[in-house]
């Protein structure tokens, strides 16, 4: 786990997306076991109540679960993996549509664009 | 808690802390932010009663601090008090014997975290590893607050990597951290509270993750409009 944090945005809502995005691109496996919350700190050099809150708004997004004194797990749900996946989509398309809107390029050249550099990558 | 309330304090004729407020809570690491000379060490040396205040009340848990208090808090000063002919085992000896609440386990396991041998001597320790040894014997003591100045200061970056992990780590368990610097970069994430010093006063104090959240402002954002204005 190697993530840059910024210094504006709250930590707990940047370990959250960090999260979503690992689930969306399938490193994190549904109901594959998570760090305890101190790991957690301690690999992400984060505050430990920090981790704790991230874990807690977690849990009740649904994005992970714990049973009993198991160590909390990623979710299985079917529902919430998918929203995760089209949340972060949605999210990477309006960036990109307010950068180019800014350059004030037509769709139709945008979508030309769009459609031969995908191929290329 | 340890609640700091309207500390004065003078030396000679001039007034290092001039009402001096703020709290620091157990399970969050509380820093004192301020550039040299703003009165940082004298707060904690005023926790510590190392020195006598003119003015105010310091309490902990809600009571006036007493001898007692302080099996409960310890400060670690940002340099080593040991002799430097001493090995590390020897330092540690003296600190069973000294205090109560030595706990020799918890050395051990600090030793191990920073990777230094209980035969290493002081003296032939770098700065960096020095530093480490020096927060291991407040560290490894089994009290509720602990207070550090500067740890971070005049150290190589490793060092400083290897520091602040231990503040993620279970090492630190749920006891409450002060600690002073004049160099929030390498720490930012790490604290729960940021407490503004200057001149002798405390010119803001925040939750950090708070001010991320409601403001959007990192803590140097907000040192900048508390001291540039």
């Amino acid at each position: 786990m190697n993530v840059k944090f910024n210094n504006r945005d709250p930590v707990y809502i940047q370990v959250i997306q960090y999260f979503k995005e690992q689930i969306a691109k399938g490193i994190f496996e549904p109901g594959q076991e998570i760090p305890s919350r101190r790991e957690l700190a301690n690999r992400l050099k984060i505050n430990p109540n920090t981790a704790q809150r991230a874990y807690k708004e977690m849990e009740e997004q649904g994005l992970i679960y714990t049973e009993g004194n198991l160590p909390s797990r990623i979710t299985k749900d079917e529902q919430v993996l998918k929203m995760v996946r089209e949340e972060l989509i949605l999210e990477a398309v309006s960036t990109f549509i307010h950068s180019v809107r800014s350059i004030n390029v037509p769709l139709e050249e945008v979508l030309n664009l769009v459609e031969k550099e995908y191929e290329k990558e | 808690m340890i609640e700091v309330k309207d500390v004065t304090k003078k030396f000679g004729r001039k007034t290092v802390l001039k009402g001096v407020n703020f709290t620091a809570e157990k399970g969050k690491i509380t820093c004192l932010i301020g550039i040299n000379g703003v009165g940082k060490t004298t707060v904690m040396k005023a926790i510590m009663n190392l020195t006598p205040i003119d003015g105010g009340e310091i309490l902990i848990n809600g009571e006036k601090i007493h001898k007692g208090s302080y099996e409960k808090i310890t400060f670690i000063p940002d340099t080593i008090t040991m002799l430097p002919q001493m090995k590390i085992k020897e330092a540690f000896t003296f600190m069973a014997d000294f205090y109560d609440s030595w706990n020799q386990k918890r050395a051990e396991e600090l030793l191990e975290f920073f990777r230094l041998k209980e035969t290493d001597r002081i003296s032939e320790l770098s700065k960096g590893n020095t530093a480490k040894v020096n927060l291991i014997l407040g560290l490894a003591l089994d009290v509720d607050y602990v207070l550090m100045d500067e740890p971070f200061s005049g150290i190589d970056i490793f060092s400083r990597e290897q520091i602040a992990e231990v503040f993620t780590s279970h090492l630190i368990e749920d006891r409450g951290v002060i600690i002073t610097t004049h160099e929030i970069n390498d720490i930012e994430h790490l604290i729960d509270k940021a407490v503004l010093l200057d001149n002798g006063v405390v010119l803001k104090e925040f939750d950090t993750e708070e001010m991320r959240e409601n403001e959007g402002k990192s803590v140097i954002d907000v040192m900048r409009e508390v001291y540039r204005g």
